[in-house]
């Protein structure tokens, strides 16, 4: 895969390559996604055994159902492949995002939390997520699909680099 | 009790030292506490006791009515023994490091340490039932993850006051037992302009439309009698009146630890806010507004919208600096909190032409600026708005771009700031050109994080104030240049100026967190 066809060139780092998240993420996204299409056959199979409820309505449910999986499916490889991060010297840059693109530029003197969040999937999955907080609730700077290792690393480091530059608010 | 020296019929007098410190040094808030918060539901549960009776077409008996009371009697009982449980189990005090500390709860403790050197903000607040009896409530908020916000309630009013200044002192690593720094006007709100300002807002409309048509539905459905409902509170226009009374007699003071504001009619309020800790500073103003040349400025500040949004505080949803004023106040009193900025001279970056298909309305305000202290963006066709951030208080920088913008080619870029009403948004601008423009943001805010020195405010105000070849009490002295090897005297009086050369220097050191 290579990064142009997720990431065009507005949204590339000056002087930094990206490094992209773990594949395993898609397989995240796919169970996700699984539980979901799973969810909805059962509201279409409980509408139609119960009665006086027409014909259409579970019909429908079992189509919009269908739809969205095949175009969540389509999406989830992009999705992954759009995730990306780069240390620089000062900040922390985090792109992603196939429909609305988004790059972070987070400042490592105005981090003042480095989580690392892992919910059941994803620990089965071997994968975390390292999510950044500053003082401004819009941030949204996280990096999920990174395995264990690379991101206890990344924790400390950007823990490290937060201390050394921290300034004040 | 906590030490009362008051006799109980005249309790209402405002005293100094109503609240003496027990023998470990912990003091107590005002014993009427209890009471007030015992009451405070009054308004609003009768309120809802007519409206539900008129509602469901309740005949009301002597008997009824008397069960009523007896009701409202109990409740009000059982409210004021908590709350006094509550009271006897608050205490608060100032430890050895100088922070402040609140011991509460009734089934489960809490003990909280304010730690000053981080205060954001202190406020003053007179709900109108403590102000009937003389009392007041302070509110202290430090800057910090989650809850970092303590209200008092209630303390005479005089020594809430003395209450603040000795934090606001604290926490500037000052003398605590100074005096309260003096103040000096700045601007007062007349209250026909701020009435008039806010019927012109396109809000008024929607206002307008809403109450019409609730009206009309009421007189439908529920007759004449239903008009009593709407009294009672269901009316949206009462929030124009809700406006006009939170910021009734504004005022805005000036004074050695930063901005006083002052306003309400019901509630009287007084915050204090400190120019350093000002994060983002926003101008609007809404069409009609355009041929009075008026303008409303609001602030983010960090801490307080924060720890508000779960609160529902009306009072803390959006910190206003000045309601409304002409556009040359505005900036006066702006440059006092972002000193050493000239806003207007700012050259700006207009977004490019194809963005009207993007933003047909307002695409010929969008632009850019930054000068270097701020970044500054426009927006807006019928309300207007101005959005600046120092490059020093910016937290983190992002562009977006949505599929829309993408077959334009164009994207947003955002400057984070601490949450609150000013959001610093570039929209649609050239893809590129918001992906530099970001780039340079970012290093300029760490450029200006380098050597930022807003944060120790008081103390600086202090050397201003206390020097006498300073005239301007709002201009920021230079950072001082470090002397690295001894000068001889003659050189040495030329290079240091009165203002560096000020004994208060040390006092400062320890105050940066």
């Amino acid at each position: 895969m290579d990064d142009t066809r997720t990431v065009d060139d507005a949204f590339a780092p000056a002087d930094a390559a990206w490094t992209r998240v773990s594949p395993l993420l898609a397989r995240a996204y796919r169970i996700s996604l699984a539980v979901g299409t799973l969810i909805g056959l059962l509201v279409a199979l409980g509408l139609a055994l119960l009665p006086d409820v027409p014909v259409w309505l579970p019909v429908s449910v079992l189509v919009v159902d269908a739809v969205v999986t095949a175009w969540a499916s389509w999406l989830i490889g992009r999705r992954v492949r759009s995730w990306g991060y780069a240390e620089r010297a000062d900040d922390l840059l985090v792109t992603s995002g196939i429909l609305v693109r988004r790059l972070v530029i987070v400042p490592y003197g105005r981090m003042q939390l480095v989580d690392l969040v892992a919910g059941p999937v994803h620990r089965w999955l071997g994968i975390t997520t390292v999510q950044l907080h500053t003082a401004a609730a819009t941030t949204d700077a996280r990096i999920p699909g990174l395995t264990p290792a690379i991101a206890a690393d990344l924790r400390d480091r950007l823990a490290r680099r937060g201390e050394q530059r921290s300034a004040g608010l | 009790m906590s030490g009362q020296q008051q006799d109980p019929i005249s309790f209402q007098v405002v005293r100094p030292g109503a609240s003496a410190p027990d023998e470990r040094g912990r003091r107590r808030v005002h014993p009427l506490t209890p009471f007030i918060q015992g009451v405070r539901w009054w308004p609003a549960g009768i309120a809802l006791a007519l409206t539900s009776t008129v509602q469901f077409k309740v005949t009301v008996g002597a008997g009824a009515l008397l069960v009523a009371l007896a009701v409202l009697l109990a409740i009000t009982l059982m409210g004021t023994g908590w709350n006094y449980l509550a009271w006897q189990r608050l205490t608060f005090w100032f430890d050895a490091d100088g922070d402040l500390r609140v011991d509460s709860g009734v089934l489960s403790r809490q003990e909280r340490r304010l730690q000053l050197s981080r205060l954001q903000s202190v406020d003053v607040l007179q709900p109108l039932l403590a102000r009937i009896a003389g009392l007041a409530e302070l509110r202290v908020e430090v800057a910090g993850a989650g809850d970092s916000k303590v209200s008092l309630q209630f303390l005479t009013l005089a020594e809430a006051n003395s209450l603040r200044n000795e934090i606001v002192a604290r926490s500037a690593g000052v003398r605590h037992d100074a005096e309260e720094a003096p103040e000096n006007m700045l601007a007062a709100v007349p209250a026909g302009d701020l009435f008039l300002s806010l019927l012109m807002r396109a809000e008024t409309f929607v206002l307008l439309l809403v109450t019409g048509l609730l009206i009309f539905v009421t007189l439908v459905t529920e007759g004449t009698i239903g008009l009593l409902l709407l009294a009672t509170g269901g009316v949206p226009l009462f929030s124009i009146f809700t406006q006009f009374s939170r910021y009734y007699e504004f005022t805005v003071a000036e004074s050695p630890d930063g901005l006083r504001l002052r306003h309400g009619l019901l509630q009287k309020t007084r915050q204090t806010v400190p120019p350093g800790r000002v994060q983002a500073v926003g101008f609007v103003q809404p069409f009609l507004w355009r041929r009075k040349g008026w303008v409303r400025v609001r602030l983010n500040v960090a801490g307080a919208s924060t720890s508000a949004q779960g609160s529902g505080d009306q009072s803390y949803t959006e910190n206003v600096l000045l309601p409304v004023a002409p556009w040359p106040v505005a900036l006066a009193i702006v440059s006092r909190v972002l000193p050493g900025v000239d806003i207007m001279s700012i050259p700006l970056v207009p977004a490019p032409e194809r963005s009207r298909r993007r933003a047909w309305i307002q695409w010929r305000q969008l632009a850019v600026g930054w000068d270097d202290q701020v970044f500054i963006t426009r927006g807006g066709r019928i309300t207007e708005r101005w959005d600046i951030v120092p490059h020093a208080r910016t937290q983190s920088v992002r562009v977006t771009q949505g599929p829309w913008q993408r077959s334009l080619g164009l994207a947003s870029m955002h400057v984070d700031s601490t949450p609150g009403a000013v959001k610093i948004s570039g929209h649609h601008r050239d893809a590129d050109e918001a992906r530099r423009f970001s780039q340079e943001q970012a290093d300029r805010a760490a450029r200006a994080r380098a050597t930022d020195r807003s944060l120790r405010w008081v103390a600086q105000q202090q050397l201003a104030a206390t020097s006498s070849t300073v005239s301007d009490p709002a201009t920021y002295p230079p950072p001082p240049m470090p002397v690295v090897a001894p000068v001889p005297g003659a050189l040495a009086s030329l290079l240091a100026s009165p203002v560096e050369a000020d004994p208060v220097e040390p006092a400062e050191a320890g105050e940066r967190d």
